[in-house]
């Protein structure tokens, strides 16, 4: 299957099944969805598809992912133990699950470098995927040796007993470096701040969006918004995973492009000039 | 093998809820909305158990080796023990086991009222003291942003509370003169210049609003700037940032769900 073949009318010919089927096959309501999510997955198949054959693809750094293999080398340094939490959410959060596969790129390298990693979870079934998480990095750096079945342990499933634990290990252990990388609620601030007032050096991030200032304000780097879930592919390094990296960019230009053309004819529609309200298909009108 | 198995149901299953979110099929509907989410749970109840086992193990290995800090997990166990007694062992009270856990009277609800409850509200009270202090750090005047970020939010301060629907029109004039002048004031050389200019500002300005007849405006309202504030500016950067999560979102499973993110199954 060419290019044109796979990226262009595989797409086209889904819509038109999507859009033009006879009888109710697809669900009513779920067409915008639909359509943003077919797009996606295309262009970040194509990007992956273009890495994998070798194009050159240009990454931005991201002080925050910079910044993880300092802090554990830190750590290492000054003969103090690296502080991982996951959030306090379930597995039914995607914010769990590349918090998760994050910590298996920070075990990674706390493997490499004899780090001593502490990882307390607030969620049971958390518990048990990030000591596979953990267990298989120290393996897989051939230091099975290392991993001890205490580093991922339980505290509690309340949201501030878990703080209160948390803050506890952090007053008493005196981390180097403390990662926040889940999902955080109102907690999230108690626990940077601790570990501010402790001087670890501390890399956040997380989808939760009303978390980020205080992250941003307590922590010294934070992976805001889409760097959150890129960064288990930036620290990964394989072509593939950077090329869908570079596939969302893309997206991301494309949405810039289309906010940018619906508020130029909403303004338009709005003073008359033309008559077609692109804005309604979106739901939102910005001059009502 | 047995990594094969993880990854072929973690692509089947990805995929099945996928095609459930789209495809009109009631089973498959069903299927993910309820029997799925249910499944989960249960998996999770039987978690809780290892979560429960591994905290003993963790604080009762704690005490017999006497670690640092070994004292603690006497305290854990000790409230992990007192809560399953009262929990499952002893009522005291007339209120039959089961129901006991939400009946007034019931020694487990009485602890849950007066001693959990409250630790819990310490906690989230502390959360004023840590606001205060992360306010501090992020509104000290280090470089352009960080004013910006000060003065919108002691204007978003004073809007929000009743005070500020009293801050008559040629006060607010007055708080954006100075506040222009701080801007600008390390281009002026002779602060002989600067003071004159300001005071001159302060003192013609307003009698310039008042009969050009710009009083009414409303960016002479705090209160209705700091709204401004929080629809426009603010509504405008939240926004980017929540398009930038879902993309991320749809990205990241994407990833999961074609067997490319391994790294959650250890790879």
């Amino acid at each position: 299957m060419n290019y044109y073949t796979k990226y262009i009318f595989l797409p086209l010919l889904i819509f038109i099944f999507y859009f033009f089927i006879p009888f109710p096959f697809f669900l009513s309501g779920n067409e915008t969805t639909f359509v943003c999510v077919i797009l996606l997955c295309f262009v970040v198949e194509y990007f992956i598809e273009k890495a994998k054959k070798g194009d050159d693809i240009y990454m931005r750094p991201i002080a925050a992912i910079k910044a993880m293999e300092e802090a554990v080398g830190r750590a290492t340094e000054m003969g103090k133990p690296v502080l991982y939490v996951p959030g306090i959410s379930s597995l039914d959060q995607i914010d769990t699950i590349s918090g998760l596969t994050i910590l298996g790129h920070v075990a990674g390298m706390t493997a490499e470098y004899d780090a001593h990693l502490h990882v307390p979870v607030c969620v049971p079934i958390v518990m048990e995927t990030a000591k596979e998480a953990c267990k298989e990095s120290y393996l897989k750096k051939g230091r099975p040796d290392l991993y001890r079945e205490d580093m991922v342990h339980y505290v509690t499933d309340d949201q501030f007993a878990y703080a209160a634990g948390v803050n506890g290990i952090m007053l008493r252990d005196k981390p180097a470096a403390v990662f926040f990388q889940g999902k955080f609620y109102a907690e999230s601030l108690i626990l940077a701040e601790t570990g501010n007032s402790i001087g670890a050096i501390q890399i956040a991030g997380t989808g939760s969006s009303s978390q980020i200032p205080f992250f941003v304000t307590a922590c010294d780097y934070t992976l805001i918004g889409e760097e959150f879930y890129a960064a288990s592919a930036y620290l990964s390094g394989s072509p593939e995973m950077l090329g869908s990296i570079k596939g969302q960019d893309y997206v991301k230009v494309g949405c810039m492009i289309l906010i940018l053309f619906v508020f130029i004819c909403s303004v338009l529609n709005g003073y008359g000039i033309i008559n077609f309200d692109v804005s309604s298909f979106f739901r939102i009108n910005i001059l009502r | 093998m047995k990594r094969q198995i993880a990854y072929f149901l973690v692509i089947f299953i990805g995929f099945l809820t996928l095609f459930g979110h789209f495809i009109n099929y009631s089973p498959l509907n069903n299927f993910i909305d309820n029997d799925a989410t249910q499944w989960f749970d249960i998996i999770s109840g039987f978690a809780a158990f290892l979560g429960v086992i591994n905290l003993l193990q963790l604080h009762l290995n704690k005490i017999s080796r006497k670690k640092d800090n070994w004292k603690y997990s006497f305290i854990t166990l000790f409230g992990f023990l007192i809560m399953i007694i009262f929990g499952f062992i002893y009522n005291g009270s007339d209120v039959s086991m089961g129901p006991h856990l939400k009946k007034e009277g019931s020694a487990f609800y009485w602890m849950f009222q007066n001693i959990y409850l409250p630790l819990g509200a310490t906690m989230f009270a502390l959360l004023a003291f840590f606001v205060a202090s992360a306010s501090y750090r992020a509104f000290k005047i280090r470089n352009f942003e960080a004013t910006l970020l000060l003065v919108s939010g002691v204007f978003l301060m004073i809007g929000r509370v009743p005070i500020g629907q009293l801050i008559p029109w040629w006060m607010s004039l007055e708080i954006y003169i100075c506040l222009f002048f701080a801007f600008i004031a390390n281009r002026f050389n002779d602060r002989k210049k600067l003071l004159i200019s300001l005071l001159l500002s302060l003192i013609l300005l307003p009698f310039i609003v008042f009969n050009l007849g710009l009083t009414s405006l409303a960016v002479f309202k705090i209160t209705e700037l700091q709204e401004w504030i929080m629809d426009v500016p603010a509504t405008a950067g939240s926004r980017a940032i929540m398009i930038g999560i879902a993309l991320g979102t749809i990205a990241q499973s994407y990833r999961i769900i074609t067997g490319r993110e391994k790294s959650i199954l250890g790879d």
